[in-house]
């Protein structure tokens, strides 16, 4: 019951829909007991012989008019509460985002995409159910439950309603039990479901290893024994799922016998009448889904209130980077300062960046090479403030990028990420990211300087077809030059390209450098690689190698130096020769 | 904004093709009629238990109470009669529902296990152009939606056993008020048709609007560095506000289509039917004598003739999706892009490992020539070493010679024979295929050296991974060579994942060699480790290569430059750098290498 407190915010903002909506509930209640009423009525008239044909309209009349209204009223509870539900679920939903949208790296390394997914899914679902099937389950235990009894006191006999109710409360405890024992066995099946996804997705794959060494048929069993194992598994939510209608037979046939015996017993002495018995009959029927409903509504309830500790939990998180309430709201240009200490990835033992210092004028380039995991990137998460917590500054102007506002650092700086990622929109508006106003000519612009134009009109649509999951598949290449284009429409004061030129060929790379050489004379640009003929034009090339520079200079100072560098340039040279990279 | 994205789902199937796909759905439940025709079997018996119980009551209101000749024995025996009936009944709902359950789970396994062998008799051809998340998709949760299409049947068989035996009970007790109550079917099946068509529509919009906000919730996740670099979360926000409210806006209005023409109206009706019935009781009750007995049962069996229409109703959505997963199911068993295949009656067995090109051309497309008129030889034990740049055809030779893909012109010769004359098990297990990116499967280190090939020893597989000197590493791992291997095998280096695929392919002992060397770069170590394992697997075998290491290249017998699909130069190192081609002018660039 404490997910009904915990969701209070929800229904106190919602409260007119609810009362409405638990209105229309009473008097559909209310409402039901007459049809079963009205048939006992008749039938004692019929059975008495003083039926006449005025009783015989006004009753008739009195049926139409409970048929209209539970009509009215049934439709009246479900759109208010169900709709009540969807709402809730909508707002959940926003306010998830929003946070998403507010968070850190950190956070979105702590939670992995298919696990916020499954929250804003999943745990959604189940609380929206709280709100819907909670409430109504709820408020119809209550009301139904309460007036159909009522009613069996009124309208036959007290004593009789007192022995059928006996085996009811056994209708909830199955409920909850089957419902309970249902929901670990469907986990064990979407457990199953999950290995077989598993298990297809690695033999599309690895399709080509499978082939080479033959194995389509071993493949193919071990795929079966699978299949067989999610059978077996599937049959106990079958066996399990069966239950519940028999087990609802059994109990109501219970509390038939008993009216029955017990029901027969009292027509016989005239305590009630035949038509009483009918009447009664009917109610218990009427009693079925309240009492099972019960039952089912401590399940809703306790896989809602998990479901909102953990989406609460989520929203408590805070992102570690904080802008400064008195932050630099000037644009953020100038010389860039890097005078790192140390600096270590939140979890890690082993620091990634050890004093790291260089500067950067205005206007310059810089390149950034070395091994794989030695820190280039880190160098970069760092500048674009993606974590905060380090030894040492980065300064801008003489001023700690700590201080700036987020709006005023981010907005002058121009970044390719390594993984290119594109919106699945049109390439336009992939282009023109950062603001939809610019007009075609300015995307046109930005995709002739990464040399991208051309690739774009080959496509069926041009600059409207859509790239991403359900669009256009783009090469590599492709997808790193539109990324490009959509850094360069913002001309930011500083270009960052993260080893963004991996997949296109040399002359290509070539072109799109010098492309960037004239059209930002005076700004800066970093650029980070693992093919050195990106950073080789550059001002000053810096070499990391395990967190620290291990070399500087100019490409032809670093050639003549002899070190990583110049091994790095011959090899690759030579592997490009021989059709590698 | 973007263009929106239709997804199949919401597309209407044509009728025809309705019917085609209806009945080869139905081809995969044959096996199972057993556990089919038990469930109607029961379902039938259900019926029949539904009108009996109502049909007992009568009796025992009609004969023994309203007279009032009912004593102790008599009411107990009916109660112990209808105890009986509730038991049966019981037994009946049990074998409907998990008969017919686990008809339709085996039913829907043996799509997926015909899904998966379809698989696997696919050429590369077809996996180059398919992406591998929609396979995956046909195969697990297309064949999941087919459960919920055989319900469809189930619902739809039981709703009319009920109101059929309703009817006919109706009939034998009342047959005027039967009829009467009859005039309500064609307002049933109008209701049943226009909420099935009608509420089809708003279901596929809901459906359509709720995959539109996940993927812009995946995206705006998988995209947040960009999305937050380029300062447009409220941008974002916004969007995601409007795909939200557009998804209330559907859900609301499926919400309404439901309230209107799902539960409350069949409610209404029943009890529309129920005023019908009992003015017409009551008409006839005014002249002559209408039991009590009689109006119970009556009353009863109105109310079986309109419950199974919610459930069938709600099923009926369920319908449309059945069909456009089977399409897609189909649309992949009904795939001809096959793998290459060898002639019927191949027998030959590769005994020394000649390998023969003779004038082979090759094209994906059958447009663009990406091999052209390539022939060499390379005998037994030798190495021919492929160079040339991206896209010159190296990879192709060794996809036509792995039978990845088909060729039309040319020949290739394995000791003599047409390549086509050897069985495609002796092809495998003769020639291995080292690949660049050495994939790794869920498992161990032990069932990744194995690969499913039962036959290999755990004594095999230890000294092929000493031999590619994978040995180090592996036991230096918790478990050594039972030391789990994660999805991809992320937790291991690149050097690594190579030095286990070379003793994935020395374990299978192969007379001929087929390698596609890998460009990453890798740490030294690895390296010049990576080079002794090449050179120990290459030992004594024929071996095609695509070269990135001039010790590979230096090695080799045979030296073949390849550029646009053709050999324009051949020769060992000595004899290609005297001839100062191309090739030397790569090998200059050696000096500044090594």
């Amino acid at each position: 019951m404490g997910i009904f407190k915990k969701l209070g915010w929800y229904f106190k903002q919602e409260y007119r829909r609810y009362l409405l909506g638990v209105t229309f509930l009473i008097l559909v209640a209310i409402v039901q007991i007459v049809p079963p009423k009205v048939i006992g009525t008749l039938v004692d008239l019929m059975d008495t012989k003083q039926l006449t044909a005025t009783k015989l309209v006004m009753w008739l009349i009195i049926l139409l008019a409970a048929a209209i209204l539970q009509y009215v009223f049934r439709y009246g509870w479900r759109t208010r509460i169900w709709g009540g539900a969807a709402k809730l679920e909508r707002t959940l939903r926003s306010r998830l985002f929003w946070h998403f949208m507010k968070m850190d790296t950190t956070f979105f390394q702590k939670h992995r995409t298919g696990d916020l997914m499954a929250h804003a899914t999943n745990d959604l679902t189940a609380i929206q159910q709280v709100a819907g099937a909670g409430i109504l389950t709820f408020a119809d235990s209550i009301i139904t439950g309460g007036t159909t009894i009522i009613a069996m006191v009124i309208f036959v006999d007290w004593r009789l309603t007192l022995m059928a109710l006996i085996p009811m409360p056994l209708l909830a405890v199955v409920s909850r039990r089957l419902g309970a024992h249902l929901h670990t066995a469907f986990g064990q099946s979407q457990a199953a479901f999950s290995r077989l996804n598993d298990k297809t997705q690695e033999s599309v794959s690895g399709i080509k290893v499978l082939k080479t060494f033959g194995q389509e048929a071993a493949d193919i069993d071990d795929f079966n024994v699978i299949v067989t194992k999610t059978v077996k598994i599937n049959k106990r939510v079958n066996l399990i799922d069966g239950l519940f209608d028999p087990s609802i037979s059994l109990i109501i046939g219970l509390t038939y016998i008993v009216t029955i015996i017990y029901g027969g017993t009292l027509v016989m002495n005239h305590s009630i009448s035949i038509g009483q018995l009918i009447s009664f009959i009917s109610y218990i029927a009427a009693l079925v889904w309240p009492m099972f409903a019960i039952g089912r509504l401590f399940n809703v309830l306790e896989r809602g209130n998990a479901s909102y500790d953990r989406v609460e939990e989520l929203l408590q998180e805070t992102s570690t980077i904080i802008e400064t309430p008195d932050a630099l709201q000037i644009p953020a240009t100038g010389d860039i300062n890097y005078a790192i200490q140390k600096f270590t990835y939140p979890g890690d033992q082993q620091p990634t960046l050890a004093n790291v210092s260089f500067t950067l004028q205005q206007g310059k380039t810089l390149g950034i090479v070395g091994k794989v995991g030695s820190g280039k990137t880190t160098l970069i998460k760092l500048l674009l403030r993606e974590y905060d917590q380090y030894q040492g500054k980065i300064e801008i102007n003489r001023h700690d990028i700590r201080d700036y506002s987020l709006d005023a650092l981010l907005d002058s700086i121009g970044y390719v990420p390594q993984d290119n990622f594109l919106f699945s929109t049109d390439v336009r508006d992939n282009i023109r990211f950062a603001d939809f106003e610019r007009d075609q000519a300015a995307v046109e612009a930005a995709a002739t300087s990464s040399a991208v134009h051309d690739d774009i009109l080959r496509f069926a649509q041009g600059y409207e077809t859509v790239v991403g999951e359900r669009g256009v598949s783009l090469s590599g290449g492709q997808k790193q030059r539109i990324a490009i284009a959509r850094a360069i429409m913002t001309d930011p004061e500083i270009l960052i390209l993260d080893d963004s030129l991996s997949a296109v060929d040399a002359k290509t790379e070539e072109a799109i450098l010098m492309n960037l050489k004239t059209l930002r004379a005076n700004q800066t640009t970093i650029i980070t690689a693992n093919r050195l003929s990106s950073v080789m034009h550059a001002d000053e090339i810096i070499v990391m190698d395990n967190g620290q520079i291990a070399e500087r200079g100019t490409h032809e100072a670093l050639l003549a130096a002899d070190g990583w560098y110049a091994k790095m340039w011959w090899k690759q040279q030579l592997n490009q020769a021989l059709g590698g990279v | 904004m973007a263009k929106q994205y239709q997804s199949e789902w919401t597309k209407k199937v044509p009728l025809k093709e309705q019917l085609y796909i209806m009945k080869r759905l139905f081809g995969y439940t044959k096996r199972y009629k057993r556990q089919f025709i038990g469930a109607i079997v029961a379902a039938a018996g259900l019926a029949t238990i539904n009108i009996l119980l109502p049909r007992l009551l009568q009796v025992f209101m009609d004969r023994y109470l309203t007279n009032q000749s009912a004593t102790t024995q008599i009411l107990l025996g009916v109660a112990v009669l209808y105890g009986l009936g509730v038991m049966l009944k019981a037994v009946t709902q049990f074998f409907q529902s998990f008969l017919f359950g686990m008809g339709s789970e085996r039913a829907m396994e043996d799509v997926r296990r015909d899904l998966f062998q379809k698989l696997h008799q696919l050429g590369m051809r077809y996996f180059d152009q398919t992406p591998a998340g929609s396979i995956v998709s046909r195969i697990t949760n297309d064949t999941m939606t087919l459960v919920d299409y055989w319900n469809v049947f189930l619902s739809l068989l039981v709703g009319s056993f009920s109101i059929i035996s309703a009817f006919i009970a109706m009939w034998l007790i009342a047959p005027k008020i039967a009829l009467a109550t009859l005039t309500f079917l064609p307002v049933l099946l109008i209701v049943i048709w226009y909420y099935s068509s009608y509420s089809a529509r708003v279901y596929r919009r809901m459906r359509e609007k709720l995959s539109q906000l996940n993927t812009k919730l995946n995206e705006s996740i998988e995209g947040i560095t960009i999305i937050q670099q380029f300062r447009q979360e409220k941008r974002l926000t916004d969007e995601f506000e409007q795909v939200n409210a557009d998804y209330l806006k559907t859900r609301e209005a499926m919400i309404r289509t439901n309230s209107l023409l799902l539960a409350p109206i069949v409610n209404l009706l029943y009890t529309l039917a129920l005023v019908v019935v009992l003015s017409l009781f009551g008409i006839s009750a005014l002249h002559s004598f209408v039991t009590a007995g009689l109006v119970y049962a009556f009353t009863t069996y109105v109310g079986n003739f309109f419950n199974p229409m919610t459930n069938m109703m709600d099923s009926l959505s369920s319908l449309q999706d059945g069909m456009v997963a089977g399409r897609r199911i189909f649309r992949i068993l009904d795939q001809e892009e096959y793998a290459p295949a060898q002639n019927p009656d191949a027998t030959n067995e590769i005994t020394k490992g000649r390998v023969e090109f003779k004038h082979v051309s090759f094209s994906y497309d059958g447009e663009h020539e990406i091999l052209h008129d390539v022939s060499f030889v390379v005998e037994p034990g030798q190495t021919v070493a492929l160079v040339g740049h991206t896209g010159s055809g190296k990879s192709s030779i060794i996809n036509v010679m792995m039978r990845f893909y088909e060729f039309y012109e040319g020949q290739i010769l394995i000791d003599g024979h047409d390549i086509r004359s050897f069985p495609m098990t002796e092809l495998r297990r003769k020639m291995g295929l080292v690949l660049q990116d050495a994939f790794m499967f869920y498992g161990d280190i032990a069932s990744n050296i194995r690969l499913f090939n039962e036959q290999i020893t755990d004594a095999q597989i230890r000294s092929a991974a000493e031999f590619v000197q994978a040995d180090g590493f592996i036991e230096q791992l918790p478990g050594q060579y039972h030391a789990r291997v994660i999805e991809g095998g992320a937790q291991f280096s690149s050097g690594q994942r190579q030095l286990i695929s070379f003793a994935r392919t020395l374990v299978t002992n192969p007379k001929i060699l087929v390698l596609d060397e890998a460009t990453a770069n890798i740490d030294t170590e690895t390296e010049s480790m990576i080079q002794t394992g090449l050179a120990r697997l290459r030992q004594g075998r024929t071996s095609i290569a695509i070269a990135h290491r001039l010790s590979t290249i230096r090695d080799a017998e045979l030296i073949l430059v390849l550029e646009q699909g053709q050999i324009v130069e051949r020769g060992n190192h000595e004899s290609l750098v005297a001839q100062k081609g191309r090739y030397y002018e790569m090998y200059q660039l050696q000096n500044g290498a090594e």
